[in-house]
């Protein structure tokens, strides 16, 4: 039997070969994200620990809130806390560190870095054993009109030494004389980020805090162990510190890049699994059409006494041959992926440490175990069918014909999806690995469903190809709804990507409408200054009551994000000025006015106010990271928080919070009838220092508020054309195994007058008939997922439910491309089959 | 030869024909000769059937001179037309025009309806087949009140009686059947057979028919026997048992 499995293979080498490309490409990504990831945390790793393999111990601020999503941020302490530690007996040398936003500007005025991405900072420098930056070139800064910067943003900026560079912090923009070039280790600079370097007091002064540094650093004279080291310097530190050896600290900083990262690698597994889960359809379509044809031979070898088991044993060791070989060669191909991965995220501004890619054993296991895992999985029940044959099979001419109704099948179905849909409702309450099995499972029932829907689609989606095309696309139409089984299931892959984009889309577009209408109903102004910098750094808060000043201008607010401890809880707080935030925006006030608030108030949302069981009056603990507590109260309750979130507090009181002082953006309200050209000329002067902020006017920036989603879309979609080009690979070789089947009945339409041009349209319609048919039932499984998950996070601020029905149309469009393109060879081949073979008698 | 050829475009009377035509499989040691100088014509209005022993060179010569194959020297023509200075598109068109065929499996095209099976080359031209033509061939073969069947819903004799309609209902200039009744009980056979006398009396259809039934063969006009791919023998007015008779003269098994 297994000479037999091995003969077969090596006679359809083609089909072995497409059949493979599905697994292949699942396998590929899957290895690939794990060799990046892994190169990537080993790399990271040796990055820190060679950055910090002179630093025995660090102390730094106990005070850290965070809020999710990587946004942390860490009080400063005291700079006197460096000769206390330098004090300490063992300590050999101690030094403190002070970091905070800063952005450098190229020559034409252009800052540098990305917004979004990396952080850009600033930091000190000094000739200490201590410092985590190599000189490379130059030498260091000292005073306050000198600096140094890292090797990535000298050479991005086109820098030579002794260039004038424009800095802008929260002090905002001043110019340095560049003296010094350092590298981050063996980095030219930490993950991409913009590093300006300046000694410790210009540090402090421009870019922190006087008098407070971040971190100490200390070293120690080798006579003690590092954690030893560290307990001693504890030992004399005040509250509100702590202390951590050199290694731990290398250890938590790779971590905080890592989690950064992520995000990342979690969307590329989720696309990993996409295309294998997509691939598998693929393989059961595929050994299912095989099944059907070989249902004579396994008759006669049925006959010729060979048992169901060993039957099904030849055809699944042929399901694990492929299934090793796309294994291997996806595994191969993974390798090639890492690298791209790698450049991917270096175009994006993302220098990633340059070092060997790293293979764990695990990610060997994993790409042969899922990859023949699935091929197996998906061949299971095809070769259990097709060894299920009676020999008598063999003696007659079985009719092809397949019913085209099955109660049963419709039971299953629809008893799949509705467990399916239940699955994605309790999913959407917040249990994401619930709703990925709910929505996996909605296309499996889809999956069983869809031979049923695709008789009668395919004759309703035929209608209009076969007027249009004559004799081909009837035919066309009559081959798509033949074998509806087979219909379905080539389209099934398709279906699946096309949900995926669908559900995205609808849901991106849900979000925008909402963005659009939120801004719409809350903000009233007709000019905003924005930047990108969401969450670290921004414009000085100095700038917006310059911009108040401009005549014509009525009111010009500056809004900060905070970040506090409400009652124990970390959270992001909206941080305004109440003198003018009230003629910028609205906010809905229920009780109290936007005004009255000082640094004694908070306002509340009346979602938070009612969970919280919050009235005017009561009083609440806020603690921010220098660690003080203030005690504030409820001076005012807002129904409106899409924007302003369940806090927000005066600028007064932030101000108090050792947190860094800067505007995301600043709002403004022109005065009733103000020359709008000269007010935007005033403006534009006015935030000349700031290249990174854009003035935008009140539809512009809605407009480009709305459109940051579509970054993320894109990528979503660009990860998707995977799915979308194995699901083409599907279609094709269904198509190519039908054309094999269908060899006389095409030897016939020649020999009668079908010309090759219509026997290629004849194919080609057929093709994109099916893939049409996927795309509908793409839409509407996409659709009714996005819905569904628009409407769970209305209370997030999904006010809005929208469908996106050009992109729709263009995933029809495209569709149809996919279909034209998948019959290519299959029609080619179908043109040129040779006609007397085709009609010769025996 | 007993055959003589019409002079080029003067009053025809062969369908079609072929001279001293040469098809040959393979190379060197391993060509095998199917068709060794054959010349023969088909006249207008009759029935010719072609006999021989399996390897004989009659399918061979059946598809080159229906243009479904091409000849190794030698010319092959219908009507006035010769096949070998025609490109596939135009061969194509010439089968879809001018030709009619009958196989002897697998003749109609299952996702296509009786009637659709039947205008299936009209279609194939994106014409309308004549109607009066269309009522006439359909109860010739009797086939009117099943004509909305697939063919997997037809007898094997029906199914043939469908291919036959195909075949008359574009009034080609010359119909080829392969062994039509190959596949048939001897009463469905002869049903068959009975069509195509018809479509020749009434019609003046031309039909040539490969076969190596006697009984099917002395419905024919005249009896074109080939050997090792040569014309060996003819017979006019046949009947099984002259037919039978000269198949043993030539030692043939069939």
């Amino acid at each position: 039997m297994f000479r037999l499995t091995i003969r077969t293979i090596l006679s359809h080498k083609r089909r072995l070969i497409s059949t493979v490309v599905s697994i292949v490409l699942g396998v590929a990504f899957l290895a690939g994200t794990l060799v990046f990831t892994d190169s990537l945390r080993r790399s990271f790793d040796d990055l820190f620990s060679s950055v910090y393999s002179k630093t025995d111990a660090v102390v730094r601020s106990s005070e850290e809130i965070s809020i999710g999503q990587g946004i942390t941020q860490r009080g400063r302490i005291d700079e006197s806390l460096v000769d206390l530690v330098a004090a300490v007996p063992g300590v050999t040398a101690a030094s403190g560190s002070a970091a905070g936003y800063a952005r450098i500007l190229d020559h034409d005025g252009n800052p540098l870095g990305v917004d979004r991405g990396m952080p850009n900072f600033g930091m000190d420098i000094s000739d200490n054993p201590l410092s985590v930056w190599d000189l490379r070139s130059g030498r260091l800064p000292s005073g306050s009109a000198e600096m140094a910067m890292d090797a990535g943003t000298f050479s991005q900026g086109d820098f030579v030494i002794g260039d004038q560079v424009s800095v802008v912090s929260q002090q905002g923009a001043r110019t340095f004389e560049l003296v010094g070039v350092v590298g981050f280790g063996d980095a030219d600079s930490p993950v991409g980020s913009r590093v300006a370097l300046f000694d410790l007091a210009t540090a402090e002064e421009f870019v922190g805090q006087p008098g407070y540094v971040d971190s100490i650093q200390a070293r120690g004279d080798g006579s003690m162990s590092q954690s030893e080291l560290a307990a001693r310097i504890a030992a004399v530190m005040p509250r509100g510190t702590e202390t951590l050896t050199g290694v731990a600290m290398a250890d938590d900083s790779s971590n905080q890049v890592k989690t950064a990262l992520s995000f990342f690698n979690t969307l590329l597994l989720v696309f990993a699994v996409v295309a294998l889960f997509v691939g598998s359809f693929i393989i059961y379509n595929t050994f299912s059409i095989i099944v059907a044809q070989r249902r004579k031979e396994n008759a006669l070898l049925r006959a010729l006494g060979a048992s169901e088991r060993q039957i099904e044993a030849s055809m699944l060791g042929e399901a694990v041959v492929m299934g090793t070989l796309g294994s291997l060669l996806g595994f191969g191909a993974g390798f090639g992926m890492a690298v791209l991965l790698r450049n991917l995220l270096s175009a994006v501004g993302i220098d990633l440490p340059q070092s060997g890619l790293v293979l764990q054993p695990r990610t060997v296991v994993l790409s042969f175990v899922i990859g023949l895992g699935v091929t197996l999985v998906a061949a299971l029940l095809p070769a259990r069918r097709g060894a299920h044959v009676p020999p008598i099979a063999a003696m007659r001419d079985v009719a092809v014909e397949q019913p085209s109704f099955s109660s049963r099948r419709l039971a299953a179905g629809l008893g799949l999806l509705v467990a399916a849909v239940a699955a994605v409702a309790v999913g959407l309450t917040g249990q994401l690995l619930v709703l990925a099995l709910g929505v996996a499972l909605v296309f499996v029932s889809m999956f069983v469903l869809g031979p049923l829907l695709a008789r009668p689609v395919a004759r309703f989606l035929g209608a209009p190809i076969a007027r249009a095309r004559g004799l081909s696309g009837s035919l066309a139409r009559e081959n798509a709804m033949r074998n509806p089984k087979r219909t379905a299931r080539t389209a099934a892959a398709l279906m699946v990507g096309v949900a995926l984009v669908a559900a995205i889309a609808v849901f991106a577009s849900s979000i925008k409408s909402s963005i659009r209408s939120v801004f719409d109903e809350q903000f009233t102004g007709d000019y905003v200054v924005s930047t990108q910098t969401f969450g670290f750094g921004g414009l000085p808060v100095a700038l917006a009551p310059q911009l108040g000043e401009i005549p014509g201008v009525a009111a010009a607010t500056g809004i900060q994000i905070g970040l506090a401890r409400v009652d124990g809880k970390d959270q992001g707080v909206t941080v305004i000025d109440p003198a003018t935030a009230a003629q910028v925006f609205d906010l809905g006030a229920k009780f109290g006015r936007v005004e009255d608030l000082d640094s004694t108030g908070i306002l509340v949302s009346t979602a938070r106010a009612e969970d919280d069981g919050l009235a005017l009056g009561d009083e609440l603990q806020l603690q921010f990271l220098d660690g003080g507590t203030h005690t504030v109260r409820v001076v005012g309750i807002y129904d409106r928080d899409e924007l302003a979130g369940p806090y927000t507090i005066a600028k007064s009181l932030y101000a108090q919070s050792g947190g860094d002082q800067y505007d995301f953006s600043v709002y403004l309200t022109l005065r009733p009838g103000a020359d709008t050209d000269a007010v935007e000329q005033a403006l534009d002067a006015a935030v000349v220092d700031y290249p990174y902020a854009r003035l935008e006017s009140r539809t512009e920036y809605i407009e480009s508020q709305a459109a940051q989603i579509d970054m993320f879309v894109n990528l979503v979609y660009g990860l998707l054309a995977l799915a979308v080009i194995i699901a083409v690979l599907g279609i094709a070789n269904a198509l190519s195994l039908s054309v094999l089947e269908r060899t006389r009945e095409l030897g016939l339409l020649r020999a009668v007058g079908a010309t090759r041009r219509q026997v290629r349209a004849m194919i080609r319609w057929e093709s994109v008939i099916t893939a049409v048919l996927g795309a509908v039932q793409g839409i509407v499984v996409g659709v009714a997922l996005g819905w569904a998950v628009v409407r769970a996070l209305r209370s997030q601020g999904f006010t809005e439910f929208s469908v996106p029905t050009l992109t729709l149309v263009a995933a029809v469009l495209i569709a149809i491309v996919c279909g034209v393109v998948a019959a290519a060879r299959p029609a080619r081949r179908a043109a040129r089959l040779d006609i007397l073979q085709a009609v010769a008698s025996e | 030869m007993s055959v003589t050829l019409a002079p080029p475009n003067t009053g025809f009377v062969l369908a079609a024909g072929a001279i001293d035509a040469v098809k040959q499989y393979g190379r060197g040691e391993n060509a095998v000769r199917a068709l060794d100088g054959v010349t023969i014509g088909f006249e207008r209005g009759r029935m010719t059937a072609i006999m021989g022993p399996s390897g004989s060179g009659k399918s061979t010569l059946m598809h080159c001179v229906a243009g479904l194959d091409s000849l190794t020297s030698g010319e092959a023509f219908i009507g006035d037309v010769a096949l070998g200075g025609l490109d596939q598109n135009q061969l194509t068109r010439l089968r879809r025009d001018h030709v009619g065929f009958i196989f002897q499996a697998f003749n109609l095209v299952p996702t296509l309806t009786a009637i659709e099976n039947i205008t299936l080359p009209s279609s194939l031209a994106g014409r309308r087949p004549d109607r009066d033509l269309l009522d006439a061939v359909v109860d010739a073969v009797g086939m009117r009140s099943r004509l909305s069947h697939r063919p997997s819903e037809l007898s094997g004799g029906q199914q043939q009686r469908v291919a036959v309609a195909r075949a008359l209902l574009g009034r080609p200039d010359i119909v080829f059947a392969d062994e039509p009744t190959g596949n048939l009980d001897s009463h469905a056979g002869a049903e068959i057979l009975a069509f195509m006398r018809t479509a020749v009396r009434d019609f003046h259809q031309t039909i040539v028919m490969v076969t190596h039934d006697p009984a099917a063969a002395c419905t024919a006009d005249r009896v074109v026997f080939l050997a090792d791919g040569r014309v060996v023998d003819e017979l006019a007015a046949p009947t099984v048992p002259t037919i039978l008779e000269h198949m043993k003269t030539l030692g043939g098994e069939h």
